[in-house]
């Protein structure tokens, strides 16, 4: 999806003649339609999209992009959470500093126990993506926001969420 | 025959007769079973134990002929025999093609010149080879040599048994000369990891208690302390699993207060409370008025450290809307805390949390009260709701020496072990230090200076219900959320347990450090009595 709107900008820059027939659609006019569509993707294509240009790297950075990402396995989400999360860092924050390695890690223990490779990454994410984890997700996280609260405890590099991030692939 | 000395029983330049030998030179281990061997000498003897057991397997004719003539002139020295029936296999003339591991032995030769015996035999593993033959020998050696090296870190072990033994009769000197042998055999173990680092630090504590007595042991309660807390905090799951645990157990406990009071007996930097702050944050309902009293050691240089990280804990707390309210109660032994500094309020929910302090107070000297039974005293005067006590699952409070000494052994070979799965620098080596000082507290130190007096669950339970408090179940949602945790470190050894009531992490089903919880029984009585 990500690949074919990208195409489109880049058909457009290049001058085809055929779109002079055809009502021009350009998705970087709509980001409403780009945010919809965004809102479906996982983390990683998020990140993808991200890099494509300016405009849209503004729209991937929406938090409420990634607040979606996080609650959209659990319905409905804990009420009262996004102050909390905001004020913590936010939740893209989350996602990738809290979320996505524990889920990871927990994906791949349940991996490695079940055998098998399983019905692709988001049978995997609704396994293991339940209330508890997200709530271990934000205690780690609001531990990690204490410590780097003042950088005089310990040091910049001690965070208590780098067990989490192992060997850095972002 | 004398000792064993040099490659042949003749020629040797020292000639004192075994009886001279110091007895820590002989190896006790063999002595005990009859054969006399010089511990330096050791390791010779076993690699030429390991030719003479090949040279069996591959020789069979050849040991019917030796199981009827041999003479054994002198079975307790060990050494010689074994060269004696080495000289029997090798025949002078024509070398049998199973036998070219021992072309390089001059034996016969050594018959006429015994001065130059000692290093042929001494360098026999590189010498007149072909390269194939070489080849064969370097994987020889190089099994013999590992087989050494655990051979090494068992002996170790025996080393160190006996060490201890002999600190406990007070025989100093032989310990000493144990001390200096295990330290020259340190250098050729591998101490980087597994046996020979935990020896490393346990042959340190010894040469401590040995060497320097009166060297003050390190504190318990110091501001780098902190920091390696930290550090400790950061490496491995032990400290996590411990807050989380307590955290679930104050939280279920508090639900319903509006007003709610914590007292940490050990704030450090506080990084139990954030998780708790958040967890108030998002309780259904909207958080309670939190106010936390934290209790540390005075700071050397003035600053006010507890009021700092109360200042942090505030701001967090702010930032997700919590009613927040700090106090720091500095005091340098938990005895000395009285229950009015606390400024507990009658209306609000007392939640007591202590993380591995309990046991400092269990050092009594002869004039002094018990101190536990002062403190636990008070602690059942507040009327808390829950009492969260995290205490390590190990028994290092037995008067005998060496009771303590092989149980700490155990105990922090196996917290050494699940240590080798973290790969944080420099968490991993500044947590060692952490270890390394509990573990001097515990073997160097006597009468008050010793304040790691780690008792196992059983007796805290007996403990704490003399005192008038019963157990509470941590319930199956503490159980969950320390299985998740655990399963975030990437370390397969780890494991959970809960007995009655109470959840214990460990490493390969050894536990290493226990939660439980605890409620004062009520009593009609007490609710008479006020704060003293």
């Amino acid at each position: 999806m990500v690949q074919l709107l990208c195409r489109s900008k880049f058909q457009r820059g290049m001058g085809h003649e055929e779109k002079e027939k055809k009502p021009r659609f350009f998705i970087n006019d709509n980001t409403d339609i780009l945010m919809e569509i965004l809102k479906r993707l996982d983390g990683r294509s998020l990140g993808v999209a991200a890099c494509v240009c300016r405009l849209w790297r503004s729209v991937t950075w929406n938090d409420s992009l990634w607040e979606h990402l996080c609650f959209r396995h659990i319905s409905p989400p804990p009420p009262g959470v996004r102050p909390v999360v905001v004020a913590l860092g936010g939740y893209r924050r989350l996602y990738m500093m809290c979320l996505r390695p524990v889920l990871s890690r927990l994906g791949q223990k349940k991996r490695g126990l079940g055998g098998s490779g399983g019905g692709g990454d988001s049978d995997l994410v609704g396994r293991v993506w339940t209330r508890d984890s997200v709530q271990l997700s934000l205690s780690l996280f609001c531990v990690d926001y204490y410590e780097r609260l003042d950088g005089r405890l310990g040091d910049a590099s001690t965070s208590s969420l780098m067990f989490l991030c192992k060997p850095v692939n972002v | 025959m004398g000792p064993y000395d040099s490659a042949v029983s003749t020629g040797s330049t020292t000639s004192s007769p075994s009886s001279a030998a110091k007895p820590s030179e002989i190896d006790g281990l063999l002595a005990g079973a009859g054969y006399k061997v010089r511990s330096t000498e050791l390791h010779q003897v076993a690699q030429r134990l390991e030719r003479l057991e090949t040279v069996m397997v591959n020789a069979p004719s050849e040991i019917s002929q030796l199981a009827s003539d041999v003479l054994h002139c002198n079975p307790s020295d060990i050494a010689s025999w074994v060269d004696s029936m080495l000289v029997e296999f090798n025949p002078p003339v024509s070398i049998p093609s199973d036998l070219s591991d021992f072309s390089d032995l001059t034996y016969i030769d050594s018959v006429v010149s015994p001065a130059i015996n000692q290093t042929v035999c001494n360098n026999s593993w590189v010498e007149h080879h072909t390269p194939q033959q070489q080849q064969q020998e370097l994987t020889h050696q190089l099994t013999v040599v590992t087989a050494m090296e655990e051979d090494s870190g068992i002996r170790l072990v025996h080393m160190m048994m006996t060490c201890a033994e002999s600190v406990q009769r007070g025989d100093l000197p032989l310990a000493g000369s144990l001390i200096e042998e295990m330290q020259a055999l340190l250098t050729r173990v591998n101490t980087g990891c597994g046996i020979g680092k935990v020896a490393r630090y346990f042959i340190d504590a010894l040469s401590r208690r040995v060497f320097t007595p009166q060297a003050l042991c390190p504190t318990g309660w110091s501001n780098e302390n902190e920091i390696l807390y930290h550090h400790f905090y950061e490496a491995c799951p032990y400290l996590k699993f411990a807050h989380f645990t307590a955290n679930q157990a104050i939280l279920e406990a508090f639900d319903g207060h509006d007003c709610v009071h914590v007292v940490d007996f050990n704030l450090m930097h506080g990084l139990q409370w954030p998780a708790l702050i958040q967890a108030l944050a998002l309780r259904p309902g909207g958080p309670p008025l939190l106010r936390l009293t934290g209790i540390g050691p005075p700071s050397p240089d003035g600053r006010d450290s507890l009021r700092e990280i109360g200042l942090r804990l505030a701001e967090l707390a702010r930032s997700v809307n919590v009613r927040f309210a700090f106090r720091g109660v500095a005091a340098s032994r938990l005895e000395d805390v009285k229950p009015w500094m606390l400024q507990v309020s009658p209306k609000e929910a007392v939640a007591i949390n202590s993380i591995m302090q309990l046991h400092r107070l269990l050092g009594s000297g002869p004039t002094r009260v018990s101190a536990i039974e002062t403190v636990l005293g008070w602690i059942r005067s507040l009327n808390p709701k829950i009492v969260t006590v995290v205490e390590q699952e190990a028994n290092h409070n037995q008067s005998e020496f060496l009771d303590r000494f092989t149980e700490a052994l155990y105990y922090y070979s196996t917290m050494f072990d699940s240590l080798e799965a973290c790969s944080l620098q420099p968490e991993k080596a500044v947590a060692e230090i952490y270890i390394q000082r509990e573990i001097c507290n515990v073997l160097c130190c006597e009468g008050s200076a010793r304040v790691e007096r780690h008792e196992p669950l059983a007796k805290w339970r007996n403990r704490l219900g003399a005192a008038g408090f019963r157990p509470l179940n941590l319930g199956s949602n503490a159980f969950k959320q320390a299985s998740m945790l655990l399963t975030l470190f990437s370390a397969e050894g780890y494991c959970v347990e809960e007995h009655e009531g109470c959840l214990t992490l460990g490493w390969h089903s050894r536990p290493l450090i226990a939660a439980s919880a605890w409620q004062p029984i009520q009593d009609p009585v007490i609710n008479h009595n006020n704060l003293l």
